[in-house]
């Protein structure tokens, strides 16, 4: 006999508003389905009634979580529709500033996902804590501490303030020590990696079928990161690997999020060390004449959560359709699939390691 | 004065009555009811206090700060704030089990304090089966768990009631292999006994397997993590606790600790020697210990992640039992045959 | 890749036979006097992305479900009935995707009336 439990969308581990209709058996998952919706802000309609430049902000409020990471994804559609080249510097200040979102984002995933196995909230608050050094950075380098609205036509909004290298280096350096701390403090706890290993089972013939993306595809063995394969900006120029692993289990998707965070930060060294000299100021947003130029364009990014494809059709002065192909979306289409069978508990589990944001699985 | 022999349940009540016969007698005794009871409320309250400090620590937080000197007073505001707000039962809820298991619990883990001795020369209480009588009465906590579940009429409740009773399955088994070691050891179960055989070595030192047992069993007893799995928030909401509103929650939150300072106190009492110790008064000594042994649960908390219940089966059933029976072969083997 | 509706579960058959396993996306729109249905898939050992584009009437807004090639395309097809009133034929759906939403709408359609109310709904 099952027993249907509603968990959710009022739920301590939901990350926010996601209701989840689970049917157990006992203790064992027969049938889980997500139900979303509840943040849905009809941004992808809003869009299209708006001047391009006024539209970063709603894409910002997606992924409230790595918002800057959206706001660039957006830009650089806006700019291959426009014609525009970005300029040499701002490519390379663009890629530290979103590798920094992208540590900022796995740091906070880190917690809730540490919380979300049952630690009662200490990684969290550590991992907030270190966290909040990205965002000061990020504060440097935007004005804004969460919503940062800072990329601009063919630029940014202002150069990187002086100084800001060796500041960076440090909160790097630390975050460096931290990050191996984390996972000396996880993976020698023995109840830690009973919850994680051979849990979440997503074999690389399924996660191909289920269409999961960035970290969860990685994890179970695909090798896909758009920054290698399909590289923007500087990412070619820069020296780094995409983290695979084979076993498709939690573990895996904790592994591959942590490797990532150690390459993110070699990045935005790497980035820092060989940034060049010169302008990084794009067009202000007043200035932008109504001049779109290419009828349909495709734009890729590697967010944090997985890879994010925009999909504009342009009219001159506004976007006539732009669809956003969000990560966390068809992330979590599969958490149904992936948690059948498993435990009570493991459904949380798999949720961290999903590490949904429901802005942007709803948008 | 109770006897140390087995199976003396006789005795133990003949000398319950012969105390309540004399008025000193009774005298004697509301005034040691008195004095534990304000033992356990300012434990609950300092160690409550403790607690949230400490986790903030280490969670490199400060913790409560504003109410009273290094927020000393918070509990004592939550504590108000709690009890004037609404009591709500919900509709589906039995309404009997729902209002009564929690009282009830609580004044069993009270009751179980009060039939610990403090010192020497507060032996009221000691009675000759004194453990075993301790070890029965806290295995209906989980039981009481188990109808306040299924009372609440709520499937979070209902889950965490069933979770409970597979709690009970994989420890008390080793539990009881445990205690039946302390006795072979200490020749019998009364405390005073269990601790004057300590006096020269404590029981950690001659029986270190059985300690391990002991205390992870305690943890799960006290719904403490890593096994606080009954009411896991994560999954659970908050386990059989999810309906219970502020009035109930201030008594659940008065249990939770109250259980704490009993599991504290036995670890301390059948493992490191009770009230023995130099210089200061018995008493002190005990304490000293309990909050010591608190403290260190306290860490495991803020450091651990939580398991899982079919694991927690496994490792019950695989490992405490064999570990607890071969504690029980070994100390037969060494101090006795 | 222009491609008929009838040919559309051959066309993704056929791609996926040539290793385009990877179902990107599914996207659709308006452009008033048909909508265009984008099924953006690609090949992950190639890192090449192929596009079908089916034209279908808006009057007559339909398309065969490829659950049976991606079975990623679910919640994108569910996704497609709700945003655009496209209805895909050949699976059955036992409830909208997003929460408290009736479903009557086409929001992402051109001739979508911004003011018009609309009741929420508590579906299972």
């Amino acid at each position: 006999m099952t027993t249907r439990i509603n968990i959710g969308p009022v739920h301590p581990s939901t990350h926010g508003v996601l209701r989840l209709v689970a049917d157990i058996d006992g203790d064992t998952v027969v049938n889980l389905e997500p139900h979303i919706g509840f943040l849905h802000r009809g941004v992808e309609k809003l869009v299209e009634t708006r001047m391009y430049m006024q539209s970063p902000p709603y894409m910002e409020k997606l992924d409230y979580v790595a918002p800057m990471s959206y706001d660039e994804a957006y830009v650089a559609t806006v700019e291959q529709a426009m014609g525009v080249e970005v300029k040499e510097r701002a490519m390379w200040v663009r890629t530290a500033l979103l590798e920094l979102q992208r540590i900022a984002s796995h740091l906070l995933w880190l917690g809730t996902m540490a919380n979300d196995v049952g630690q009662f909230f200490t990684l969290f608050m550590w991992c907030f804590k270190d966290r909040d050094l990205v965002l000061r950075l990020l504060e440097e380098a935007s004005g804004a501490r969460m919503f940062y609205v800072n990329m601009r036509i063919g630029g940014l909004i202002r150069d990187l303030p002086p100084g800001f290298e060796d500041r960076a280096r440090e909160a790097l350096d630390y975050i460096e020590k931290r990050v191996k701390e984390y996972e000396d403090f996880l993976e020698k706890n023995p109840l830690f990696m009973e919850r994680m290993k051979g849990v979440g089972v997503m074999d690389r013939d399924m996660a191909i079928s289920l269409g999961v993306t960035g970290p969860v595809l990685r994890g179970s063995g695909v090798s896909y990161d758009v920054r290698k394969d399909i590289p923007y900006y500087v990412y070619d120029k820069l020296n780094f690997e995409a983290q695979v692993r084979s076993e498709g289990d939690c573990f895996a998707r904790y592994k591959v999020r942590m490797l990532e965070l150690r390459e993110s930060i070699k990045l935005v060294r790497n980035a820092l060390s060989k940034m060049p000299a010169g302008d990084a100021l794009g067009m202000q947003v007043r200035l932008i004449l109504p001049s779109a130029k290419n009828r349909e364009v495709r734009v890729s990014r590697e967010l944090p959560r997985g890879e994010c494809m925009m999909y504009m059709v342009a009219d001159p002065q506004r976007p006539y359709r732009l669809s956003i192909r969000s990560p966390t979306f068809i992330n979590l289409a599969a958490l149904g699939e992936i948690s059948k069978g498993c435990k009570t508990a493991d459904i949380f589990a798999i949720l961290g390691s999903l590490d949904v944001v429901m802005g942007d699985a709803d948008r | 004065m109770p006897t140390d022999s087995l199976f003396a349940i006789a005795p133990i009540i003949s000398g319950y009555l012969q105390l309540s016969g004399t008025a000193a007698a009774v005298a004697d005794t509301i005034a040691y009811a008195v004095a534990v009871s304000i033992l356990i409320v300012a434990f609950d309250y300092i160690f409550g206090w403790v607690e949230r400090k400490t986790i903030a620590k280490i969670q490199k937080r400060h913790g409560p700060t504003f109410a009273g000197k290094y927020g000393i007073l918070q509990n004592m505001a939550d504590f108000v704030k709690l009890l004037s707000k609404e009591h709500t039962i919900p509709k589906r809820a039995d309404k009997l089990l729902f209002l009564t298991t929690i009282p009830l619990m609580l004044s069993l883990s009270i009751f179980l304090i009060f039939l610990l001795p403090f010192s020497p020369t507060l032996l009221e209480t000691d009675i000759g089966l004194g453990l075993l009588v301790i070890f029965v009465l806290l295995s209906f906590m989980p039981l009481i768990i188990f109808a306040n579940g299924f009372g609440s009429g709520n499937k979070f409740s209902a889950i965490s009631a069933q979770r409970s009773v597979i709690m009970l399955l994989s420890y008390e088994i080793p539990l009881i292999f445990v205690i039946a070691a302390v006795g072979v050891l200490a020749n019998g179960y009364s405390i005073s006994g269990i601790i004057g055989a300590q006096s020269q070595w404590w029981f950690v030192v001659l029986m270190p397997i059985g300690f391990v047992v002991f205390f992870v069993v305690m943890l799960a007893e006290m719904e403490r993590p890593p096994f606080d799995i009954r009411e896991a928030d994560n999954e659970l909401i908050a386990g059989w606790l999810t309906d219970v509103s502020a009035p109930y929650y201030t008594l659940a939150l008065f249990l939770d600790y109250s259980r704490m300072f009993l599991g504290s106190l036995l670890i301390s009492i059948i493992f490191f020697g009770g009230w023995s110790g130099p210089f200061l008064p018995p008493v002190v000594w005990l304490l000293l210990k309990t909050f010591i042994i608190s403290f260190f649960i306290m860490i495991i908390r803020a450091t651990t992640v939580r398991m899982r219940i079919d694991r927690l089966l496994r490792f019950g059933w695989t490992w405490l039992l064999p570990l607890s029976l071969l504690n029980l072969i070994l100390t037969y083997l060494l101090f006795i045959g | 890749m222009k491609i008929e509706r009838s040919g559309l579960v051959q066309g993704a058959r056929d791609l996926k036979t040539r290793g385009y396993s990877y179902l990107v996306k599914i996207t659709a729109v308006d452009y008033e006097k048909y909508l265009e249905v984008i099924y953006t898939v690609r090949n992950l050992s190639e890192r090449k992305d192929e596009t079908l584009e089916v034209e279908i009437d808006p009057a007559d807004a339909w398309v065969p479900t490829v659950m049976g090639e991606f079975r990623a395309a679910d919640w994108y097809e569910r996704e497609l009935f709700e945003m655009f009133g496209i209805q895909v034929k050949g699976r059955n759906v036992e409830r909208l995707l997003l929460e408290k939403w009736n479903g009557k709408a086409a929001p992402l359609r051109k001739n979508f009336t911004w003011n018009a109310p609309y009741e929420t709904s508590d579906n299972q």
